[in-house]
């Protein structure tokens, strides 16, 4: 997760240790997201075309289709990322909760505080330690208090399933452990300011196969308590982690329903051609 | 449909679909053998309906060999997952319709020559019948046809009424000629292989429908779901 910019209003921070995301009755009950008739432009290409989907609240949502679909410009629109290009557009409209993510006075980097991104590569601060990487995003939010700070290292690294890795390590860089426990670093940073959602664009995509599964474990342990929103070129990785599945194709969605349903019996042809290797 | 980006992938789907069709040429081949050594008493004919068990049994190894071997190195899902999986459990089908024809052949062997009994009568027309079902569902398989698929179960009931039928009927005439009761229980015991053929082919059409529209059409009075 990028680490909020220092403009994030205070007045949103407490030193109280914050409460896990509220856990609504059934996990589909309310989207986290509705995406109504959402098109993006970058200067002239448009990169999404007209794409609604509701994406439910705690589950795994995995985004697949071939190169330069659009993945990974849908997944960064969720929390405003795709903002940082330069001459980009957007029509629609995104609700996160029920609210418009793109009201004129949201704040976008309340926006990626609360939903947060984990990125293809792995990328920790090369100048801080194990424990300042996680704990970078509540600082610059304006926790200091130390006993805050340390249950919330610890909560972060065991929800990472990485405390027990670097648990006699926290002062070494960041930089110092494997590509694998480096990914998990970065989603027990993100995890860290207690966002509602985690974006996970090809997470595993610089991994080895241990590490991989470890994440993929981890996705599916930490699906109790957040929306993920993972983009993966990996279609066994999205079979094997996903609840839902969407597939886009030059920027429209084809496809959108259980993960089951869509590696089992497609309904478009598309799709169909796409997951079983005759086109992409 | 296009073929696979990789080549390989296709030509492993294509072999083991041409591996389960050549098990069931062999099938139809020893169901043919069995009926012939039934109804013409043709003892060589026999030997031979007994003997092609050995290579259809290699066949449907080969068949579990290639499905896992496919499973493990393409990984597929969909249409193509579905055609490896329901290839697998038609070549368990045919290997147990082969195994009925073979105990056909085996209790065939066993009728005396003299007196004849009249079991062309009695199982001709139920040999006939299950020979075709097991033809339809070998067409429904390789042509994607799932209109006839769906037509086998109502011809498994009445391959099931001719046993009932049969059995009735053999019954009726142990009673009148208590002698030839063994040689009656053969007769019983063809019937019901017969009868276990048209079940076999049922389910190969049964997996000629979910190959191709994903649909699972068994047991459709049973409406419990387990989760």
């Amino acid at each position: 997760m990028s680490p909020p910019t220092p403009s994030s209003p205070r007045s949103e921070i407490t030193d109280a240790p914050a409460a896990p995301p509220a856990t609504p009755a059934t996990p589909t009950e309310t989207p986290a997201f509705e995406v109504k008739n959402l098109s993006i432009w970058y200067g002239q290409k448009q990169a999404i075309n007209n794409i609604s989907i509701n994406i439910p609240a705690q589950t795994v949502t995995a985004i697949i289709g071939p190169s330069g679909c659009g993945k990974s410009t849908f997944l960064r629109c969720l929390n405003r990322m795709h903002e940082l290009v330069p001459k980009t557009r957007i029509e629609g409209q995104i609700l996160f909760q029920g609210e418009n993510l793109y009201r004129p006075d949201a704040d976008p980097a309340m926006a990626r505080r609360r939903i947060g991104m984990v990125f293809q590569k792995s990328n920790p601060f090369p100048t801080m330690s194990i424990e300042e990487n996680v704990l970078v995003g509540l600082r610059l939010n304006g926790v200091r208090d130390r006993h805050i700070l340390n249950e919330r290292l610890e909560k972060s690294l065991r929800m990472a399933a990485l405390w027990d890795e670097v648990k006699n390590d926290l002062k070494k860089p960041g930089t110092s452990i494997s590509g694998g426990q480096q990914q998990r670093l970065c989603i027990a940073r993100a995890i860290a300011v207690e966002p509602e959602v985690l974006l996970m664009d090809e997470p595993c995509s610089a991994l080895d196969p241990i590490a991989t599964a470890r994440v993929e474990e981890l996705i599916r342990e930490l699906r109790t308590r957040y929306t993920i929103v993972i983009v993966t070129h990996n279609m066994q990785q999205a079979s094997r982690v996903s609840d839902k599945t969407a597939f886009l194709y030059v920027g429209e969605l084809i496809e959108y329903g259980e993960t089951a349903q869509i590696f089992s019996s497609p309904r478009e042809r598309k799709t169909e051609d796409y997951i079983t290797g005759r086109f992409g | 449909m296009p073929g696979h980006i990789l080549r390989d992938f296709d030509r492993a789907l294509d072999s083991l679909r041409a591996d389960a069709l050549m098990m069931a040429s062999l099938t139809d081949r020893n169901l043919q053998n069995s009926m012939t050594c039934l109804l013409d008493r043709d003892a060589a004919i026999c030997a031979v309906a007994i003997s092609d068990e050995a290579e259809i049994d290699a066949l449907e190894k080969k068949i579990d060999r290639d499905g896992v071997e496919i499973l493990r190195r393409f990984h597929p899902v969909a249409s193509d997952l579905r055609q490896v999986v329901s290839t697998m459990k038609i070549g368990g089908n045919l290997e147990r319709i082969a195994d009925q024809a073979v105990k056909i052949a085996r209790r065939a062997r066993k009728l005396p020559l003299e007196p004849e009994l009249d079991e062309a009568t009695v199982l001709g027309p139920m040999f006939i019948e299950a020979m075709a079902l097991f033809r339809d569902s070998i067409r429904a398989y390789a042509d994607a046809d799932t209109d006839l698929a769906r037509t086998l179960r109502r011809r498994d009931r009445e391959i099931d009424r001719m046993n009932h039928d049969i059995a009735d009927n053999l019954t009726a005439r142990m009673a009148e000629q208590p002698d030839r009761i063994p040689d009656y229980l053969e007769l019983l015991f063809i019937a019901r292989h017969l009868e276990r053929v048209g079940d076999h082919a049922k389910n190969i059409g049964e997996d000629a429908v979910y190959t191709a529209v994903a649909e699972d059409i068994r047991h459709p009075n049973n409406l419990l779901e387990v989760a």
